[in-house]
């Protein structure tokens, strides 16, 4: 550093500093005489404010939109219900008081307790929900005895209700409290202590958009908590209506349908991609679970070994079965390596890869094109186009259509299947592929595992021609929502409307030319459609069925839409343990055909 | 050179340095009266920041100014990347992106940006010898400081931003106004204010604003901080309600107590009588710290004492005048008192600078 930075002159610059801070001196004397105003001269007007007003916003819950099905009937509504909160800050003696509460409103101490120190980190002026869900007349003996309970709030709610009861419970899911852990982490989302929000369904899928705005009452309140007087009120605003492309007859016809068994139904708009109807088996009903306590029901349904609450639609996990012979034929066709007049002959078994494999027509179906090959269903014939094509060949065509991926339906927690191929058993397994793990997958066995909406979703894809749709429930929502629904991204499609057309040839013949798939037969309707029946299952479901005391029998599938030409509904039915798909699935299939067609007929 | 010399030892101006440990203790005691119905034992963190704070001062005093001077571009280019950095990564905190998570601790970059603006503010001005500001040099500056800023503003943290006018304001002070310049900035200030308000202000902003001027029409938003925050003071009278008796029940009314709006504990439980000695606390510490830059060597030296000082002064200014509801709601703390690692850490690093200066006043080059 140069010496004479030492001796330079600092003083304009020192006395400029100087200037600043005097300035700063006298600002802060002026502060000072301000607080001195208020904390001396205003004093009584604050110290009484403080004293015998104070201004509280109780929080007026907002209603949530409706959800409704695609001709305007109620799924989902509100109605009016109240709940009583505890206010700490009022509680006199904790013990004594904790006992009258939970004699007055008959849950047990240690409930009550644990509920409260849940919510130990809101402020203690912050009402905390101890019951809710109660009626008018569950309020009168508690509204009687209020001076008795200064610390208890009772308020007026909006609760859900769902007034099919059952009926469509997997698609519009339930709601729960979030947790005060789960508010704090995602503070956009501005939720309420003790707000009801969407955890499954379409509830949880729209649930930003079925969420009203939250009103406020500014309540002037005295020491004790007794409401003196209301300042100010901001009304709560209803949460947007939502409509689904579900149609409430053919739902109601799907679940009764599957009653008493295991199984999924899926209706998909032939034209739009629309779920129609969409219904897993066993269900339960959500309106036994609108409140923010876990009943017993609620644990009995979550360690089920039948899983009820889980929707076997978008997470079941099954084997196509015979269904995935539609897969081989498309990629058979589409990628050459047979025409649709190629002939296998079905002597009802055959050696492949030094093992003899079976037909499940003993006495062998005879000479087989490929339209008949779909119609019988014959093994033997996809066995040879297996070999053929190859494993890697099957995946991808497999993959085209959309298995091993999730469809991009509008609900949370879509499985996406899986289909196995070289590199995936490489990367999975850590061992090379056999060739004939090709064989079983050529009949939609082996390690293939789809979900019934993907099969759904197939099919649709089948019945357009290669159109690509994406299924949704939305049909639409309120104006300005700003949700849209549509088609999926276009893909290049690699198969011809030709090579579908073959496919659709043999589909057409299964139903409706005494194939496997006759009792999906509607007159007059022109069905097309595939059957299937799985050996197989997951090891965990098997596992956990043979702890419920049931036996392992087959899988039974049917995939199909209707008319041939023109199609406006695909339909797919899988039964757990259902037996033969021709026998169990295909007649479920033809009921709901049916209907749709007298529905619409002469529209 | 590095290690500290006896000599040196003696210069450190033991007074200030006892000044702001005792302001930090206040701060601890209200901090516990304000937090200690809720989990987490902030009196107990704040403590251990003051240790680590002490600390990170000591290493700011062993090393001569003039280092961290010459040094200051890099730390500038540093800051500015962490800055865009957070602005990038940093995990959405309260709605703003200002957090950077360090293992445990948390920590905000632009408490931090502030210290480094103090020195390259000093660096760019330590030899300039004319006796007013020219446009350049003016133009300059204001693209120096105007990265970061932006940087800071699209957080958004508005009020870290606003702290940064102390350093650039502070440092134009410095170096010679004319009066066609303070024209010039403020009409300059007006078309920002105006066309920041209607083009980059997020509506919860312009509310904070409104609310200056009729905080009831929004009773349960910043409003409702004002408001609770104005009766807490004012029923605290001429000596208070005691110690961990402040009725509006303890404050509970009262978000963010213990950070922004430990003050209003301070004017209730203590009265006018513990506003005026902690006030004179405050006005004592920064006076010893202003009045140094008659102790200063050397420009670069008066400049450090005096935006530092100048900073401090600025968010105590500006925090007792928004709790009091002069000002709008910025999100500004009060240094030393209120609870918080990274502004205790920018306060007490601020302070180690000052310190630093004095200190060397007589050493030789």
């Amino acid at each position: 550093m140069p010496e004479n930075r030492i001796y330079e002159d600092l003083t304009v610059v020192r006395r400029r500093a100087n200037v600043v801070f005097w300035i700063f001196a006298a600002l802060v004397l002026i502060v000072l005489g301000y607080y001195w105003k208020v904390q001396i001269v205003d004093h009584r007007k604050y110290a009484a404010m403080a004293e015998a007003n104070r201004i509280r916003m109780r929080v007026l819950a907002a209603p949530r939109g409706l959800i409704r099905d695609r001709n305007g009937v109620i799924l989902a509504d509100n109605r009016a219900s109240f709940k009583v909160s505890l206010v700490r800050e009022n509680i006199k003696d904790q013990a004594a008081s904790y006992l009258a509460i939970s004699r007055l409103l008959g849950i047990d101490e240690p409930t009550l307790r644990a509920r409260v120190d849940l919510h130990k980190d809101l402020q203690l002026f912050e009402p905390i929900v101890i019951v809710d869900g109660l009626d008018p007349e569950h309020i009168a003996p508690i509204e009687s005895r209020r001076l008795e309970f200064p610390e208890l709030v009772v308020e007026s709610e909006p609760q859900r209700f769902y007034p099919q009861g059952a009926l469509a419970a997997h698609v519009l899911g339930y709601l729960q409290e979030q947790t005060p852990e789960e508010i704090r982490t995602r503070p956009e989302r501005k939720i309420r202590v003790g707000e009801m929000v969407g955890k499954t369904g379409v509830e949880r899928e729209y649930d930003d958009l079925l969420r009203g705005q939250d009103g406020a009452a500014y309540e002037v309140v005295d020491s004790l908590g007794r409401v003196q007087g209301e300042n100010a009120r901001v009304y709560p605003v209803q949460g947007h209506d939502v409509t689904l492309a579900l149609d409430l007859k053919l739902q109601a016809e799907a679940e009764r349908a599957l009653e008493g068994r295991e199984g999924v139904v899926v209706v998909l708009n032939a034209e739009d991609g629309g779920v129609l109807a969409l219904a897993s088996s066993p269900t339960y009903d959500p309106n036994r679970f609108i409140t923010r306590f876990t009943p017993e029901e609620w644990t009995g349904l979550m360690t089920d070994p039948l899983s009820p609450l889980e929707n076997r639609a978008i997470r079941g996990l099954y084997a196509p079965g015979s269904i995935f012979k539609l897969v081989m034929s498309l990629g058979g066709l589409g990628f050459g390596f047979v025409t649709p007049e190629t002939t296998v002959y079905c002597s009802g078994s055959t050696q492949i890869y030094g093992a003899i494999r079976h037909c499940w027509f003993e006495p062998g179906h005879g000479s087989m094109d490929l339209a008949n090959a779909i119609k019988n269903s014959c093994n033997i014939y996809f066995y040879t186009l297996g070999r053929r094509m190859g494993i890697q060949k099957i995946a991808e065509a497999a993959f085209r259509l959309g298995l091993g991926r999730k469809t991009g339906i509008d609900l949370v927690g879509e499985k996406e299947g899986l289909v196995p191929s070289e590199d995936w058993k490489m990367k999975a397994l850590k061992t090379p592929w056999y060739p004939g793990e090709t064989i079983s997958v050529a009949i939609g066995q082996g390690q293939l595992q789809v979900t019934p909406l993907q099969i759904a979703t197939m099919t649709a894809r089948i019945a357009a021609r290669g159109r690509q749709l994406r299924p949704h429930l939305l049909k639409d929502a309120v104006a300005g929502a700003g949700i849209a629904v549509g088609s999926a991204p276009a893909e290049p499609e690699p198969f011809t409307a030709a090579t579908f057309e073959a496919i659709i040839a043999g589909m057409w013949k299964s139903v409706n030319d005494g194939g496997t798939g006759q009792g999906a037969r509607v007159a007059d309707f022109d069905v097309c459609g595939k059957t299937g029946s799985t050996q197989t299952m997951s090891r965990e479901s098997a596992q956990k069925l043979a702890r419920a005391g049931h036996e392992t029998k087959t899988h039974s599938w049917f995939s199909g839409f209707a008319p041939r030409d023109h199609s406006r509904i695909v339909v797919t039915v899988l039964v757990e343990f259902g037996g033969g798909g021709g026998a169990t699935a295909a007649p479920v299939a033809g009921r709901l055909f049916d209907m749709f067609r007298q529905e619409t007929q002469g529209k | 050179m590095m290690m500290i010399d006896r000599r040196l030892v003696q210069e450190i101006d033991w007074i200030l340095l006892g000044l702001i440990l005792l302001q930090s203790l206040v701060g601890v005691f209200f901090i516990f009266s304000s937090s200690h119905v809720l989990p987490g034992a902030y009196h107990v963190r704040q403590l251990a920041w003051i240790g680590v704070s002490l600390l990170v001062m000591l290493l700011v005093l062993v090393i001569d100014y003039k280092f961290f001077v010459s040094l200051s571009p890099y730390f500038y280019g540093l800051m500015v990347a962490l800055l865009a950095a957070t602005l990038v990564f940093a995990k959405l905190v309260a709605g703003t992106k200002s957090w950077i998570t360090l293992g445990l601790m948390q920590l905000q970059p632009s408490e931090l940006m502030k210290i480094v603006m103090i020195l390259v503010f000093a660096r760019l001005f330590a030899d300039y010898k004319r006796s007013y500001l020219t446009t350049q040099v003016t133009l300059g500056a204001l693209l120096v400081a105007g990265v970061p800023l932006l940087l800071i503003i699209a957080q958004p943290d508005l009020g870290t931003a606003m702290t940064f006018l102390a350093v650039i304001g502070g440092s134009f002070i410095l170096a010679g106004l004319r009066r066609k310049a303070i024209v010039l900035f403020v009409l300059a200030a007006l078309i920002v204010g105006v066309g920041g308000w209607t083009v980059a202000l997020k509506d919860y902003q312009k509310k904070r604003v409104t609310t200056l001027i009729n905080p009831a029409g929004d009773p349960r938003g910043s409003g409702y901080q004002v408001i609770q925050s104005k009766i807490a003071i004012g029923s605290g009278g001429f000596a208070g309600k005691g110690f961990l008796k402040g009725s509006q029940s303890q404050l509970r009314f009262l978000p963010a107590r213990h950070t922004d709006f430990i003050f209003s504990v301070i004017g209730e439980e203590t009265g006018f009588v513990g506003v005026f000695i902690v006030v004179l606390l405050y006005f004592a510490l920064l006076a010893r710290m202003f009045l140094s830059v008659n102790k200063a060597r050397d420009r670069a030296g008066i400049y450090i004492i005096f935006t530092a000082s100048l900073l401090l002064s600025f968010q105590f200014l500006v925090n007792i005048l928004m709790i009091i509801g002069l000002f709008p709601v910025v999100g500004i703390t009060l240094p030393f008192l209120s609870y918080g690692g990274s502004s205790l850490l920018a306060s007490y690093v601020a302070c180690g600078l000052v310190l630093n200066v004095k200190m060397r006043r007589f050493a030789n080059v």
